[in-house]
């Protein structure tokens, strides 16, 4: 952590640079932190892994047309994850995505819910459980959107796949992870 | 037997749009029409109704997963001390 490679004075230009760079990227650091520590599975790692994202941001800014800052930070986020991690974690690294988004996943609609539902009795131990035995590339997009609250296309810059991809896989590992502890509710009589 | 069949495949076509009915991504949006379908069905239907609230509750709990909510605020800061590093030299 700390400090890393500051770009050399080469790098500025002028404080109209500096003020966009700060517009794009500030708003951003939440959000570039939760998603890099899905990616990486620590938070040491996930700070270094942010803070050479913001340094390659700050070299590329001129190459940014400004329209999709989190789009852009997060394929910046994913090329870096890819770049520092490649040698060691190649399978995990392809797949982990993206950013929080505003859109409010689950409950946009309302739907009538039995609150006494099985599910609604989730523990915590029981859905860590279920959520490791999937496989990575499940784990990770269900982590992005649902645990980082990524839209879909986040999570696709965030992965570099289609967001086909990430629904198809998203709706696999969920539907995964609910019959997991269906199947441990039934199993241990739940009624905790 | 015509309407449990017909009952049956609608549970199948509704199965398969819950999810995207449920988080309402922009990415991935219903046509009204196949909205207007899946409420109609999640009306009449227990079984796609406790499936749609087995996926709400499913939500729910990986909102709260541990840790990954909020980021350590002193880790945030070093990142924004970073920005300001990289801005003031910028401005220098």
């Amino acid at each position: 952590m700390g400090s890393r490679s500051v770009p050399t004075p080469s790098d500025s230009a002028d404080p109209a640079r500096a003020l966009a760079f700060r517009t794009h990227v500030e708003p951003e650091l939440e959000v570039l932190l939760r998603v890099a520590r899905t990616l990486t599975g620590n938070p040491a790692d996930a700070e270094d892994l942010v803070q050479e994202t913001v340094i390659r941001a700050f070299r590329a800014l001129e190459r940014f047309d400004g329209a999709h800052p989190r789009a852009w930070l997060l394929t910046i986020l994913r090329h870096t994850n890819m770049n520092m991690h490649r040698r060691q974690r190649p399978d995990l690294v392809e797949d982990w995505a993206a950013v929080q988004g505003a859109r409010p996943a689950f409950g946009a609609v309302g739907v009538p819910i039995p609150e006494d539902t099985v599910m609604d009795q989730i523990l915590d131990e029981d859905l860590e459980r279920a959520v490791s035995s999937l496989d990575a590339r499940f784990r990770s997009v269900l982590m992005l959107v649902d645990v980082d609250r990524l839209t879909y296309a986040e999570a696709a810059d965030a992965l570099g796949v289609p967001v086909g991809t990430v629904m198809s896989r998203l709706s696999r590992a969920r539907n995964r992870v609910r019959l997991h502890l269906r199947n441990t509710a039934t199993v241990q009589g739940r009624n905790r | 037997m015509i309407t449990s069949l017909r009952r049956m495949l609608t549970c199948h076509w509704s199965a398969r749009r819950i999810q995207r009915y449920l988080d309402h991504d922009p990415s991935a949006l219903l046509a009204p029409g196949e909205v207007r379908r899946l409420e109609e069905h999640l009306a009449i239907c227990e079984k796609c109704t406790q499936l749609a609230a087995e996926h709400q509750a499913l939500n729910r709990a990986l909102a709260r997963w541990p840790g990954q909510q909020q980021p350590d605020p002193a880790s945030l800061a070093r990142l924004h001390e970073a920005v300001d590093r990289l801005v003031n030299q910028e401005d220098e």
